[in-house]
């Protein structure tokens, strides 16, 4: 008998939370293919670090943009093969709760059920991942008080006012750490004249990029190709030019903050300036997001104690309370 | 013989509404409960067991 299975299928990570166990799989949403077998070669760690390394017959791919599948055959082979490094067989088949965007479509929701369930899941069921981020960041969502929860991952930006067990007020952005990564790309190909890698950008990004200016703040060296000669090459970013990269991207991020903040009941509003918000998802982890939202909000941010986990720990507390949990799902409430 | 027909029936109806006031009464019981065992599964006593498990995880990795 299998155990059932909590799945953070995220942009860039994937992590599975096992029923009575914990987590026990956390690996970039990669797969490398041959190209004209179709045959996969390898998944998550070892995929990721293939990717724009690869000879033309091998495609290292994440087969999730935006929160969204981007690829059904693929991301289904992605799932099959996460679920069977987990102990999942064709005779084992458990019960999958996998957290998802918010603002995910019915369509985009019926392709990652039938993923799962076609990759070996008996029932697979959905949950949104600011919910799911909530519980798992351990704040008082069974209490009547106002619960803000921010959750940047690779594609989405998501924030949710929760209380008494349920999303009260939603707002959701097509807008994540790869953007960050994307803008940085494209602003050292414009000003620099080089052409950089997604794994380089996001190099710089956890090296000098920063939504604030700080005091001990230092230089980063960046090796790409130049796009006049064709030859390697190398120039120095500074901060303040990353910040000025990504600054439409943060301020999409903290725009879609304000925006929730607006819909929110009076009555709960004013318990975010006592308790604050809290800051999930590994794209939080960028330098003075916390300051600069809370900068343009007069509201408090605090960081989670488990900003990566956070959203897996909460759908792995739904199957571990799957009965009592159940009317947490999406379908159960659409 | 008229008045007995509309006895029974008066009473018949009594009876039925009756039953169907029992009846609803309790699924309004079942959806407190139901409520009630959403809001304990959320507690953070109910938590607890997943973060002590992570930190273990966590430690493991460490």
């Amino acid at each position: 008998m299998a155990r059932d299975l909590a799945i953070d299928l995220g942009t860039a990570n994937t992590l599975v939370y096992m029923k009575g166990k914990g987590i026990v799989l956390n690996e970039p949403s990669v797969i490398a293919l041959n190209r004209q077998t179709g045959e996969v070669l390898a998944t998550g760690r070892e995929a990721w670090q293939m990717i724009g390394r690869t000879p033309g017959y091998i495609v290292a791919v994440r087969p999730l943009r935006g929160g969204a599948i981007t690829d059904f055959e693929i991301t289904e082979r992605m799932i099959r093969l996460l679920l069977q490094r987990v102990g999942v067989s064709r005779f084992t088949r458990p019960k999958v709760v996998i957290c998802v965007p918010s603002a995910i479509t019915e369509v985009e929701r019926r392709a990652v059920t039938d993923a799962a369930r076609r990759a070996g899941a008996a029932d697979a069921q959905l949950i949104e991942q600011p919910m799911a981020a909530a519980i798992g960041a351990d704040l008082p969502i069974d209490e009547p008080v106002g619960n803000m929860v921010i959750d940047i991952g690779g594609g989405t930006s998501e924030t949710a006012v929760i209380s008494l067990g349920g999303i009260v007020a939603l707002e959701a952005v097509r807008v994540g750490s790869f953007d960050i990564d994307a803008a940085i790309q494209s602003y050292v190909r414009r000003e620099h004249g080089i052409a950089v890698g997604e794994r380089t950008a996001e190099e710089v990004k956890v090296a000098i990029g920063s939504a604030e200016p700080a005091d001990d703040e230092n230089q980063a060296e960046v090796r790409g190709r130049d796009l006049m000669t064709g030859l390697p090459k190398t120039v120095i970013l500074t901060p303040e030019e990353i910040r000025f990269a990504i600054d439409d991207v943060v301020s999409s991020i903290v725009s879609s903050v304000v925006r929730c903040l607006a819909k929110a009941p009076p009555e709960l509003a004013q318990d975010f300036l006592v308790r604050g918000m809290y800051l999930v998802g590994g794209g939080g982890l960028l330098k003075g997001l916390a300051q600069r939202i809370e900068r343009e909000t007069q509201v408090p941010v605090k960081m989670s104690n488990v900003p990566l986990e956070a959203v897996v720990l909460g759908a792995g507390h739904c199957i571990e309370h799957y009965d009592a949990l159940k009317s947490m799902f999406m379908g159960a409430r659409r | 013989m008229l008045v007995t027909i509309i006895i029974i029936v008066v009473v018949a109806l009594v009876v039925l509404l009756v039953i169907i006031g029992m009846r609803r009464r309790p699924r309004q019981d079942e959806g407190m409960q139901n409520f009630r065992r959403h809001i304990d599964a959320l507690s953070p006593e109910a938590r607890r067991e997943v973060h002590d498990r992570a930190r273990r995880h966590e430690e493991g990795r460490n």
